[in-house]
C-alpha cells in the first residue's frame, strides 16, 4: 500500500501534466485564432502583410524574376536610360539594369535586416528578462547599461564600430559564408539597438513575476532558469513577436543608412548601398530620378509595411496597449 | 526643482560621458598596430616629436589602471597597479580635458579639434534650424491628429507621418534635390555658398547662404516632423483617456481651452522624452543629408573620415557628437524638471 | 417636508440663483423621462441605460445604487453628455428647469455644465490635473465661465477650499502633495465654483478609507443644508445613501428597479432585487463586498434577456418575467417599482420567502427573508406569484 502509493500519485500526476500541457497547447492554439481574428480586422495590417509578401518573394526567387544578378561585365544596357519597356525602372552609370539590381537587393537587404533583428531581439530580451526576473543589483547595473545604449547615439557607435571591426576581422575575409562587411553591419546593427527591446520585455517580466503561478513554481523549487525559460518567456513571447516586426523596420533604416555613408559592401549592393552608387555617380544632379526613386521606395514599402504589422501587432498583444484605440 | 532630481540627472549624465570616452578610448585602442601608428597615420614627424606625443599619450604606460591577466580561462583581474594614475585611459582623458583629440590623418596632420570646431557651425545652424521647425510643426500636427482622432484629418496625418518616418532622410534629401534643384533649378544643388561668388555685401552673401539652406533644412525638418507628429500623437491620445480631461470638459470648458489648458501641458511630459531619445537617431540622419547636399559639415566630416579611415577623426567624432546627445537629453530632463511639479520633490 | 416648505425652499433657492436663459421657473429642477444610451462597440452595441426617468426637485438629494456596470455612472455622465467618444444618447428627455439639454449641441451644452450641474468624480488623484496648482484648477471655471478676474476668481478659490475644510495656504499645492481626503475635498471645492443648481456625486468616497469617507459624507450634507444644493449620490454603498439622501433609485442593467423615497424604499422593498441587495447589507455600516452574495451576474447588455433583466437571478421569477418587459408602476406610497409582482398601484408587498419551484438558477437557500420585516405593510398574499398577470 505505501509502496504503491507513490507511483499512483506519479502516474497521476503524469496524466495530470500531460492533461495540463494538452490544454495549454489549446488554450494557445485559440489564442492565435483570436489574434490572427483581430489582426485580419485591421486593414493597414493586412496591406503591410501582403506587400512584405511580394517583397519577401523577391527576395526568394530573384534570379527567376529577373535573371541573375548583372555585374559591370554583364550589363544589359546604355548607361543612364530612362524607363523603358526593355528597362523598366532605367539603367544605372554602368549600364546595369535597375530593376534587377532592386530586386536583388531585396535579398541583401532584407537577410542583413532579419539577422540584425534576431540579434538585437535575442539581446534585448535576454537582457530585460534576466534583469527583471532577478531584480536588484544585476537589474541595476543592465538598466544602467540600457540606459547608455538609449541615450547615446547609437548610430555614431556604429559607425566607429563598423571600420574597426572589419580592420579586426579582416576586410576580405568569410565568417559562416557570410562577406565579413555584411556580417559586420549585422553585429553591429544588433549589438546597438536592443536597449528599447530590453527595456520593454523588462517591464512585462516585471508584472508577470508578481502573477501567483510564478511563487507556485518557485515553492515546488524550480531553477530560476526554469522559471525564465518555462514561464516568463512563453508570456512575453508576444510582446517580442510585436517588437520584432518593429525592430526589423529599424535595422532596415540604419542598414541602408551604414550602406550609404560606406559601410556596405559593393559586390553585395542592398537598397542603400545603390543609393550611395547613385549619390556617388552623380545621378540627383543629372536627374536620373528612375535610379534613385526605385530603391528608395523599395525601402520606404518595407519599412512601412513592417511599421504598420508592428503597430497592428502591438495594439494587440501589448497588455498596456489593449482595449485603447 | 528638487536639489536630488537634478543632482541625481546630472550623475547619470556624468556617468554616461564617462562611459563614452572609456568605449571610444577600448574601441579605437583594439585596433591592430601600435597607437601612435593609428594616431599619426600619414603625419610625417620626428623620433623626438613622436617620443613627445607619446609621453604626452601616456604609451609607455599600461593600458588600463587594472592588471589583467588574458589566458584559457578567459580575462582575469589580477589586481592594480602600483600607480592608478599612470595608465593610458587616464592619460587619454587628461588630453582629452586639454581638448586634445590627436591628429587628422586626412588633413595632413591637422588638429582635429581644430578641424570639428570648423565644421561645426554649418551644422548647428542646419540643424538647429531643421529642429526648430520640426518642433513647431511636428509637435503641432501631432497634438492636432491626437486630438481628433478618428477622423479623416488624423487618417490624412498620420499616414502622412508614417510615411516620412519610414523614409530615410538622405532618400528624402536625394528626391527634393532632383525635383527643385536638377529639374526645376529653385535652388541650387549642393553646398553652402556658390563657389567662387564675389559678394558685393553682406547681405547678398546671407541671401546666398539661405538659398543654399532652404532643401537641407526642409529635408531635416520633414524627417523629423514624420517622428514628431507620430509620438505627440500618441501622448495626446493617451493624456485624452485621464479622468482630469473629462474633469476639465465637465467644467464646460471649450474644445480648445481643454486642449491647451490640460491636455498639452500633460502631453508635453512625455513627448519632451521622448524628442530627447530620438536626438541620437536625429544625428544619424544629419550625417547623410549633409552628405547628399555637400553641406561642409559634421556630417560631411565623418564620411570623409570613414572613407579614408582618419580614425582620430572618427574618435573626435564620435566623442562631440555623443556628449552634444548627452547634454541635450540632460537638458531635456531639466526641462521635465521645470513643466512636472511631481519630479520637484 | 411639507409642500410649504417645498415651495418655500424651491423659492429661495431659485431667487438665489440667475435661472439659464430659456428656463421655465415652474418647471421641476431636473426632470429625466425615458432616458436611453446607446454605445457602438467593434461589434454591435448596447444600450448601456434603457428608458430611465427620474425627476430631482431643488434642495433634494438623490441616490442612485446598483451593481457596477448598472448604467448609474453613465446616466449621470449622459446628463451632461460627457459619454465617451462611443456613446450617445439614443432618446428621451433631460429636462432642466424645462429645457431639454439631451437635444443640446456640444457647444450649446458647455454654457450649462458646471454653472447648472457639476460633478465630483471618483478618485481625485485623476480627477484633478497633476501639473496645475489646486488653486487654479478651482479658480479656472470661476474665470472662463463666469468671466470674474483672476485675482477676484483666485480669492474665492482660497473661499471655497475654506468652506470645504482645506487651510487657505495649502492652495498652492499641487494634486499629489495632498492626500487622498484632501483632494477629495478640493474636488468638492472645484464643484462648488460656479454656484451650481445640482452637484453630482460619482462614487465620491469610494477610493478612501472609512474614517476619510465620513468625513467626505459629512461635508456633503452640511454643505447641502447650508448652500441649498441638490444632490445626486452615485454610489453602490446602501449605507452612504441611506445616511445622505431622501430618495433612492435602484438600478439594474440599465433599467430602473425601484425608486422612492429613502424611508420607504429602505424599510419596505418591494422588488426582488432591492430586497437581496438590502439582504446583503445586514449590517447598514457592512462591507460593501458582501454584495456578493446575490447569485449570478449582471446579464450581457449586448445580448440582453428578453423580459425582465433580473429575471435570471430571481427567486420569484414566473414565467411571464421571461417574456414581457415588466412596466413600471408608481404604488399608492410614492414609490416607483418595475416588477411583474406589483402589477398595479395597490399590490401588496411579496415577501422575500424561499417559494417552491422558482425556476430560476439562483439556488433557492441563498433566500432568506430580512431580519426586519416587522414594520412591512399588511402582507395578505393570497394570490400566488405563478398567477399574477401583466
Amino acid at each position: 500500500m505505501t509502496a504503491r502509493a507513490p507511483v499512483t500519485g506519479e502516474v497521476a500526476a503524469e496524466v495530470f501534466t500531460r492533461r495540463a500541457r494538452a490544454e495549454r497547447w489549446r488554450l494557445r492554439a485559440r489564442r492565435l485564432r483570436s489574434v490572427l481574428r483581430q489582426f485580419a480586422r485591421q486593414r493597414s495590417g493586412v496591406i503591410g502583410v501582403l506587400i512584405i509578401g511580394l517583397f519577401t518573394i523577391c527576395a526568394l526567387f530573384p534570379e527567376q524574376l529577373v535573371g541573375p544578378f548583372e555585374t559591370v561585365t554583364r550589363a544589359s544596357g546604355e548607361k543612364f536610360e530612362p524607363p523603358s519597356l526593355t528597362h523598366i525602372l532605367g539603367t544605372d552609370e554602368l549600364g546595369r539594369d535597375v530593376l534587377n539590381l532592386v530586386v536583388h537587393g531585396s535579398r541583401i537587404s532584407m537577410s542583413i535586416g532579419l539577422m540584425a533583428t534576431i540579434i538585437t531581439v535575442a539581446i534585448g530580451a535576454v537582457i530585460g528578462i534576466v534583469a527583471g526576473f532577478v531584480g536588484g543589483r544585476p537589474d541595476t547595473f543592465l538598466m544602467r547599461i540600457t540606459d547608455f545604449f538609449l541615450i547615446l547615439p547609437t548610430f555614431v557607435l556604429a559607425l566607429v564600430l563598423a571600420p574597426i571591426l572589419r580592420e579586426l576581422l579582416g576586410e576580405s575575409s568569410e565568417f559562416f559564408g557570410i562577406r565579413v562587411t555584411l556580417l559586420v553591419i549585422i553585429v553591429v546593427i544588433g549589438i546597438t539597438s536592443w536597449a528599447s527591446t530590453a527595456r520593454i520585455i523588462r517591464s512585462q517580466t516585471l508584472s508577470i513575476r508578481e502573477r501567483a503561478y510564478i511563487d507556485r513554481a518557485r515553492v515546488i523549487g524550480a531553477s530560476a532558469r526554469h522559471i525564465m525559460r518555462r514561464h516568463i518567456l512563453p508570456n512575453v513571447l508576444s510582446l517580442i513577436v510585436a517588437n520584432t516586426v518593429l525592430v526589423f523596420a529599424g535595422a532596415v533604416l540604419i542598414e541602408t543608412t551604414l550602406s550609404f555613408v560606406g559601410l556596405g559592401d559593393q559586390l553585395a549592393p542592398s537598397w542603400g548601398q545603390i543609393l550611395a552608387f547613385a549619390q556617388a555617380s552623380g545621378a540627383p544632379g543629372i536627374g536620373a530620378w528612375w535610379y534613385t526613386a526605385s530603391p528608395g521606395i523599395a525601402i520606404v514599402l518595407v519599412v512601412l509595411s513592417f511599421t504598420l504589422v508592428g503597430n497592428a501587432l502591438d495594439s494587440i498583444l501589448n497588455p498596456k496597449l489593449a482595449g485603447r484605440r | 526643482m528638487g536639489s536630488r532630481f537634478l543632482a541625481r540627472r546630472l550623475g547619470q549624465a556624468i556617468l554616461t560621458i564617462l562611459f563614452v570616452l572609456v568605449v571610444n578610448f577600448i574601441l579605437f585602442r583594439s585596433l591592430p598596430g601600435s597607437p601612435e601608428r593609428i594616431l599619426l597615420r600619414g603625419t610625417r614627424i620626428s623620433a623626438q616629436a613622436l617620443e613627445i606625443q607619446r609621453e604626452r599619450w601616456g604609451l609607455n604606460d599600461p593600458l588600463l589602471p587594472i592588471d589583467v591577466q588574458i589566458d584559457d580561462e578567459g580575462i582575469r583581474l589580477v589586481g592594480f597597479p602600483a600607480s592608478l594614475i599612470d595608465n593610458q585611459l587616464v592619460a587619454y582623458i587628461g588630453s582629452l580635458a586639454q581638448l586634445d583629440l590627436g591628429l587628422s590623418f586626412q588633413f595632413r596632420g591637422r588638429d582635429v579639434a581644430d578641424v570639428i570646431a570648423e565644421k561645426l557651425p554649418p551644422t548647428l545652424l542646419l540643424f538647429g534650424l531643421g529642429e526648430i521647425i520640426a518642433i513647431f510643426v511636428g509637435l503641432g500636427l501631432g497634438a492636432l491628429a491626437g486630438w481628433r482622432r478618428g477622423r479623416p484629418s488624423d487618417y490624412i496625418g498620420t499616414s502622412l507621418s508614417l510615411v516620412l518616418y519610414s523614409m530615410p532622410y538622405f532618400w528624402l534629401g536625394m528626391i527634393l534635390l532632383i525635383i527643385f534643384a536638377a529639374t526645376l533649378h529653385w535652388f541650387p544643388t549642393t553646398g553652402m555658398i556658390t563657389p567662387g561668388a564675389d559678394f558685393d555685401n553682406p547681405i547678398d552673401q546671407v541671401m546666398d547662404v539661405a538659398r543654399h539652406l532652404v532643401l537641407p533644412v526642409t529635408t531635416v525638418a520633414l524627417g523629423l516632423i514624420g517622428a514628431y507628429s507620430l509620438l505627440m500623437r500618441s501622448a495626446v491620445t493617451e493624456v485624452l483617456s485621464e479622468d482630469y480631461v473629462q474633469t476639465a470638459r465637465a467644467k464646460g470648458l471649450k474644445g480648445d481651452r481643454v486642449l491647451r489648458a490640460h491636455v498639452l501641458p500633460n502631453a508635453m511630459l512625455p513627448a519632451i522624452t521622448l524628442v530627447a531619445i530620438n536626438l541620437g537617431y536625429i544625428v544619424a540622419g544629419a550625417i547623410t543629408v549633409e552628405q547628399v547636399y555637400s553641406w561642409p559639415g559634421l556630417g560631411t566630416l565623418t564620411v570623409d573620415a570613414l572613407r579614408t579611415r582618419d580614425y582620430p577623426m572618427m574618435s573626435g567624432i564620435f566623442l562631440v557628437l555623443s556628449i552634444s546627445v548627452v547634454l541635450a537629453n540632460f537638458a531635456a530632463d531639466m526641462l521635465y524638471g521645470v513643466l512636472d511639479p511631481r519630479v520637484r520633490t | 417636508m411639507s409642500a410649504e416648505a417645498a415651495a418655500l425652499a424651491r423659492m429661495v433657492t431659485r431667487a438665489g440663483r440667475t435661472l439659464p436663459k430659456l428656463a421655465d421657473p415652474g418647471a421641476p429642477l431636473l426632470d429625466v423621462s425615458d432616458l436611453r444610451v446607446r454605445f457602438s462597440l467593434a461589434k454591435g452595441g448596447l444600450t448601456a441605460v434603457d428608458g430611465v426617468s427620474f425627476r430631482l426637485d431643488d434642495g433634494e438629494a438623490l441616490g442612485i445604487a446598483g451593481e457596477s456596470g448598472c448604467g448609474k455612472t453613465t446616466t449621470a455622465l449622459s446628463l451632461l453628455q460627457l459619454l465617451p467618444s462611443n456613446g450617445r444618447i439614443e432618446s428621451g428627455r433631460v429636462e432642466l428647469y424645462g429645457i431639454d439639454l439631451a437635444k443640446k449641441s456640444e457647444a450649446a451644452m458647455t454654457r450649462y455644465r458646471w454653472r447648472e450641474i457639476s460633478i465630483v468624480f471618483q478618485g481625485a488623484m485623476n480627477a484633478l490635473n497633476p501639473v496645475r496648482r489646486v488653486r487654479d484648477q478651482i479658480a479656472e471655471p470661476i474665470i472662463v465661465r463666469l468671466g470674474v478676474s483672476e485675482e477676484s476668481a483666485g480669492r474665492r478659490a482660497l473661499e471655497l477650499l475654506d468652506l470645504v475644510g482645506i487651510p487657505m495656504q495649502r492652495g498652492g499645492a499641487y494634486p499629489h502633495e495632498l492626500s487622498g481626503g484632501m483632494r477629495q475635498r478640493a474636488m468638492i471645492a472645484m464643484a462648488l465654483a460656479c454656484n451650481p443648481a445640482i452637484v453630482i456625486g460619482d462614487e465620491p468616497t469610494t477610493a478612501l478609507d472609512v474614517m476619510v469617507q465620513a468625513q467626505i459624507l459629512a461635508l456633503l450634507e452640511s454643505l447641502r443644508w447650508e448652500l441649498g444644493l441638490s444632490l445626486i449620490l452615485i454610489t453602490h454603498d446602501l449605507s452612504v445613501i441611506a445616511e445622505t439622501c431622501d430618495k433612492v433609485m435602484i438600478m439594474y442593467a440599465g433599467r430602473v428597479a425601484e425608486e422612492g423615497p429613502v424611508s420607504r424604499v429602505f424599510t419596505a422593498p418591494r422588488h426582488p432585487y432591492t430586497q437581496a441587495l438590502l439582504r446583503a447589507f445586514p449590517n447598514i455600516r457592512a462591507d460593501r463586498r458582501t454584495l456578493d452574495v446575490i447569485p449570478g451576474n449582471l446579464p450581457d447588455l449586448r445580448d440582453p434577456p428578453p423580459g425582465c433583466r433580473f429575471a435570471p437571478r430571481c427567486p420569484f421569477a414566473m414565467d411571464v418575467c421571461r417574456v414581457v418587459t415588466p412596466p413600471e408602476v408608481t404604488m399608492s406610497d410614492g414609490v416607483r417599482v418595475a416588477c411583474h409582482l406589483y402589477p398595479n398601484h395597490d399590490a401588496a408587498i411579496v415577501e422575500p420567502a424561499p417559494i417552491a419551484q422558482v425556476g430560476a438558477d439562483a439556488p433557492v437557500d441563498d433566500v432568506v427573508p430580512p431580519a426586519d420585516n416587522s414594520n412591512l405593510r399588511d402582507v395578505d398574499d393570497d394570490t400566488p406569484p405563478d398567477e399574477i398577470q401583466p
